[in-house]
């Protein structure tokens, strides 16, 4: 097995009274797509938010390749490489489609120029043209992002997923609210992701999720429930149960087991 | 090129000649007052472009830039009045001091957003204009510091100073120019587009890896360079510093002129002041609640314009490029694979 590549050691956080995520420990192996899933409400999020700085932890560590990264502030743990998508499509709404990439492509800088034309950087617009084509958003390029639809949104997230050079990526329910056809797309370019970058995805859609993870994770009230493959998920007891206690939740378990 | 882009150049070139010619022009038709009138909007102007680097360009409303305003008029006045200094080392000394100042308050502030950092400028502003006001022996309290004006330039004996109203005018004309071409430059340069970017969003920005409190405080620093720099030309323009020019009302007249001009405009700061300045020339010699007309203006653009003036404009125009037949509109229909 492959070294960890994002590790959890009795990682915790409480809001007042409730805890979201209790006493997580994890390794996850990298070269791996790995699923979390749960029922709402079971800490994923929370994990995300915890992983990638946005909240701090009451107790535990987070490592990344080995490398203690509890503490670190967002910017900082993502210019280490770990980029996440929100669960709520999240872009720089009056930016335009290619700015969007672009400050997504320069963030990592340590030295942002106050005076040079943007425009002169040709590696940079090189790398920006290179991502539309390749998420097919050329046609939008000069939209400003708070225009375009909300599949066209999903794929401008992938886009600054890609150009950010991530070695691990975080996705959100990336294809929460998509048509089926945007989400077979978007699915398409997952899998092309992963071939070259480690992925840990948070999805609803269960045959999304038992089609492309090669792990998956259950969690419930804030802890591991389970994790598996695929086929041992799906045929796992207790993650039926926890699925049950919540009956419109059931038929996708139903179809998992299908899939 | 479209409608837009030559009637926006056109107007450039008008406006630019205008200002150019105004010290022959203006006494011409109106009187030697207005020239001075209009070197006032000038400063005005910037000091107005300092809120709108705040707001319109990172998303940051400050109450407070009348705050490094006067750091900029106090340097000027100290330094010429109590430390013997020149022109230059003066206007130096106003310069870094509004800076510095905006730091030291920067470093607290920009950990605040929305109406907590609204309300940290003002109580910034108001302690240092208490300060300013007590402090009689170093700012002369409410009467202020008259200063007599050095010289800017003294070359072979040839003098140039702030004496001679036409030098005057071109030496506040070319600093405010250069200032709003330093401000063209960072909007359109990779730093410009991290500050839109925080602007939108500041939760996303982090998670791309931009430093969101370094580069606000950035911003702030920079937004104090140039309400300090419209303070200490101020400064020489009156000949005088004053601490009743730290007041929060003068920065809340700039929050209303970068606002109404158009904020996250370079433009709105200008035509926004302009307005209301000349509103105010014009009216009040005739009638006293002048301010009801700025009032009722203010909250009609807010209303109707929310990209202010210049936005409005632009609409207009961008309406006039999409009737134009001869404008080419790309149109590609996409289509789900």
């Amino acid at each position: 097995m492959n070294a960890p590549i994002l590790e959890t050691r009795n990682l915790t956080k409480r809001f007042g009274g409730l805890t979201a995520v209790d006493n997580l420990s994890l390794a996850l192996p990298g070269g791996r797509l790995h699923a979390i899933i749960g029922p709402n409400g079971a800490g994923k999020t929370t994990f995300f938010n915890l992983v990638s700085g946005l909240l701090s932890a009451d107790e535990g560590c987070v490592l990344f390749r080995g490398r203690d990264i509890t503490g670190l502030k967002p910017h900082e743990i993502s210019r280490l490489g770990v980029k996440r998508t929100l669960q709520i499509k999240s872009v720089f709404h009056q930016l335009s489609v290619a700015d969007n990439l672009w400050i997504t492509y320069q963030a990592s800088n340590r030295f942002l120029h106050p005076f040079r034309d943007s425009s002169s950087d040709r590696n940079a617009g090189e790398r920006v043209d290179q991502t539309l084509e390749q998420t097919g958003l050329t046609a939008l390029a000069e939209r400003p992002a708070g225009t375009l639809s909300y599949g066209d949104v999903a794929l401008l997230e992938i886009g600054m997923a890609l150009i950010s050079d991530p070695q691990l990526l975080l996705l959100d329910e990336p294809t929460c609210g998509m048509s089926p056809a945007e989400t077979e797309r978007a699915v398409t370019k997952i899998l092309e992701m992963a071939k070259s970058i480690d992925i840990i995805i948070i999805e609803h859609d269960m045959p999304v999720v038992f089609g492309i993870a090669d792990d998956i994770t259950v969690m419930a009230q804030g802890a591991i429930l389970a994790s598996g493959s695929p086929a041992e998920i799906s045929d796992n007891e207790r993650v039926r149960e926890a699925y049950l206690g919540r009956p419109e939740d059931e038929d996708y378990v139903e179809e998992a087991a299908h899939a | 090129m479209t409608a837009r882009t030559v009637i926006e150049r056109a107007l450039f070139v008008v406006f630019a000649a205008f200002l150019l010619s105004v010290p022959w022009l203006v006494p011409a038709f109106v009187s030697d007052f207005w020239v001075n009138l209009i070197a006032e909007i000038l400063i005005w102007s910037l000091f107005a472009a300092s809120v709108n680097l705040l707001f319109g360009y990172v998303g940051l409303l400050s109450f407070g830039q009348a705050l490094y305003f006067g750091f900029g008029m106090y340097g000027v006045g100290i330094g010429i009045d109590q430390l013997g200094l020149s022109f230059w080392p003066a206007f130096g000394l106003g310069i870094v001091s509004a800076m510095a100042m905006a730091l030291v308050s920067g470093v607290l502030a920009v950990r605040l957003t929305w109406h907590y950092f609204a309300i940290i400028t003002i109580v910034f502003s108001l302690i240092f204009y208490f300060l300013a006001v007590t402090m009689k022996s170093l700012t002369g309290g409410d009467d202020g510091i008259n200063f007599t004006m050095p010289p800017t330039f003294s070359i072979d004996g040839n003098v140039w100073s702030f004496t001679n109203q036409t030098f005057q005018y071109f030496f506040i004309l070319a600093t405010v120019t250069l200032c709003f071409y330093l401000m063209y430059r960072v909007t359109r340069s990779p730093l410009g587009k991290a500050f839109l970017a925080i602007r939108d969003n500041d939760v996303r920005a982090s998670l791309i890896g931009l430093n969101v409190y370094l580069l606000r405080l950035v911003a702030f620093v920079m937004a104090g360079f140039l309400a300090g720099v419209a303070g200490a030309l101020f400064a020489f323009f009156g000949r005088y510093a004053s601490a009743s020019y730290m007041f929060y009302q003068v920065s809340g007249e700039a929050v209303v002129w970068a606002i109404v001009g158009g904020a996250g405009t370079l433009f709105g700061p200008i035509i926004g002041t302009s307005l209301f300045i000349v509103i105010r020339e014009v009216v009040s010699t005739r009638w006293e609640h002048h301010a009801l007309i700025v009032g009722v203006m203010a909250i009609l653009v807010v209303i109707l314009a929310p990209k202010g003036l210049v936005g409005l404009w632009r609409d207009a125009l961008s309406r006039l490029d999409t009737r134009d037949p001869s404008a080419t509109v790309t149109k590609t229909l996409r289509t789900e694979p």
